[in-house]
């Protein structure tokens, strides 16, 4: 046998690929699944919400409250709201949770439904409250948000596409930390039927504590002129948008109902 | 967001650079693949020879240890999810045979051919130990053969 060296033409162990498209169609493919697990897991959010125990979310609400709430509340100011949201939810609703209101120093005008049954007050709207009545208004619409489980829905997508991203990359890798930046959780954002069916919410609560619903309108109307004379934007809008639509509800809610206007109950001296 | 620019950096970077890498690698493996193939390295075991005439006979070991860039690790990991051949880690192992056959067969300078040769590889680094791919490293050994003149 002789023995003749030649180089070998050609190498069949390397294929002549594209790197850049075979990139192309890996992650395509894999962003088109990530996308269609998200609307599926949303669609089964919708049907779980309803069934989810309060004990549950409070469960979760642990992990989740100081993330959003932080360090900085004003105990102060959280232990005087306190008792007027008690009278409220003891008197007017049946809620299944015990709401607690924390008070946030901030200037903010905004006030968030959280998961667990807390009410983060921001004190830029406590500021701008004239009256008791304006106050449980607002206490009332998110008290309305809880009662129809709308702020785990804005959280539940959220949290599915967390899940996900989990699942597939385990809880520390990068992507998973990118995904987190996306749940922004101090803004979820309503539809308008939400916000709608919550000042409908709001408005009986006002009616059952004050047998009438004065304070709701004037609220709305003293924000919406400080909107337009010195801020661009007022975040209590943002989250909860008011549309002119909006305001025409909550009139054409309170006639239909028999809800009249009546003298308004004062602040607390503290605030 | 930071995050995100300094994920697309590297992933540019290690294609960027990584391509060019690999391409002077496989000229450079071409060229000395060329020179040294008057030497012939065979797996046979037993070759037949006039032992009077075998002047020498040692081990040649030639070892090359190669890593693979931010861009392919990415894709072979797109591929770990959905399954198939992972195209981007065979020019990885390719380079570091070819490379340690070569290195070995320069070790044996002088001698008149390589018999029973055989390759090894092993992954190494940090990241090895989690099952994951840090760099290879491919060992080529033989017993080189020196004739009497």
């Amino acid at each position: 046998m002789r023995f003749i060296p030649r180089q070998s033409s050609g190498n069949v162990n390397v294929t002549k690929t594209s790197a850049i498209r075979e990139f192309l169609i890996l992650a395509g493919s894999l962003l088109a699944i990530i996308l269609i697990l998200y609307l599926i897991l949303g669609f089964v959010i919708e049907m779980v919400i309803p069934h989810l125990s309060p004990r549950l979310e409070q469960a979760m609400a642990v992990n989740l409250l100081p993330r959003i709430v932080g360090s900085e509340t004003d105990e102060a100011k959280s232990r005087e709201l306190q008792p007027l949201l008690d009278r409220l939810q003891e008197h007017c609703t049946k809620l299944p949770y015990h709401c607690t209101i924390k008070v946030s120093p901030s200037p903010q005008i905004n006030a968030l439904a959280l998961p667990g049954g807390t009410i983060l007050i921001f004190s830029g709207l406590l500021d701008r409250v004239a009256s008791e009545n304006e106050l449980a208004f607002v206490l009332g619409h998110e008290m309305g948000h809880f009662a129809h489980r709308d702020h785990l829905r804005g959280l539940g997508r959220g949290l599915v596409f967390m899940a996900i991203s989990t699942a597939l990359f385990g809880p520390h890798s990068q992507i998973n930390k990118l995904a987190a930046r996306f749940l922004n959780l101090t803004e979820l954002s309503f539809s308008r039927r939400q916000e709608t069916s919550a000042d409908h919410f709001a408005l009986e609560v006002l009616h059952c504590a004050y047998g009438h619903v004065g304070g709701a309108l004037t609220f709305f109307e003293k924000l919406a002129a400080s909107e337009h004379s010195r801020y661009n934007k007022i975040s209590f809008f943002s989250s909860h948008p008011l549309y002119p639509e909006r305001l025409h509800e909550l009139q054409a809610y309170s006639r239909q109902h028999g809800f009249g206007s009546g003298k308004l109950t004062p602040l607390p001296d503290d605030l | 967001m930071g995050d995100l620019v300094f994920f697309l950096i590297l992933l540019g970077m290690g294609y960027g650079v990584g391509t060019w890498t690999e391409k002077r690698h496989y000229r450079s493996i071409m060229e000395r693949e060329e020179q040294l193939l008057h030497l012939p390295a065979i797996t046979a075991k037993k070759v037949e020879l006039d032992n009077s005439k075998v002047e020498r006979a040692v081990l040649v070991v030639g070892s090359a240890v190669i890593s693979v860039d931010y861009f392919k690790r990415l894709l072979a990991g797109l591929r770990n999810i959905f399954g198939g051949t992972v195209k981007s880690y065979e020019t990885l192992l390719d380079r570091a045979r070819r490379e340690a056959l070569l290195r070995m067969k320069e070790k044996a300078h002088g001698a008149s051919m390589i018999i029973n040769v055989r390759i090894e590889t092993s992954t190494i680094g940090k990241r090895a130990f989690k099952g994951k791919l840090g760099s290879i490293e491919a060992i080529a050994y033989g017993t080189a053969i020196k004739m009497n003149s």
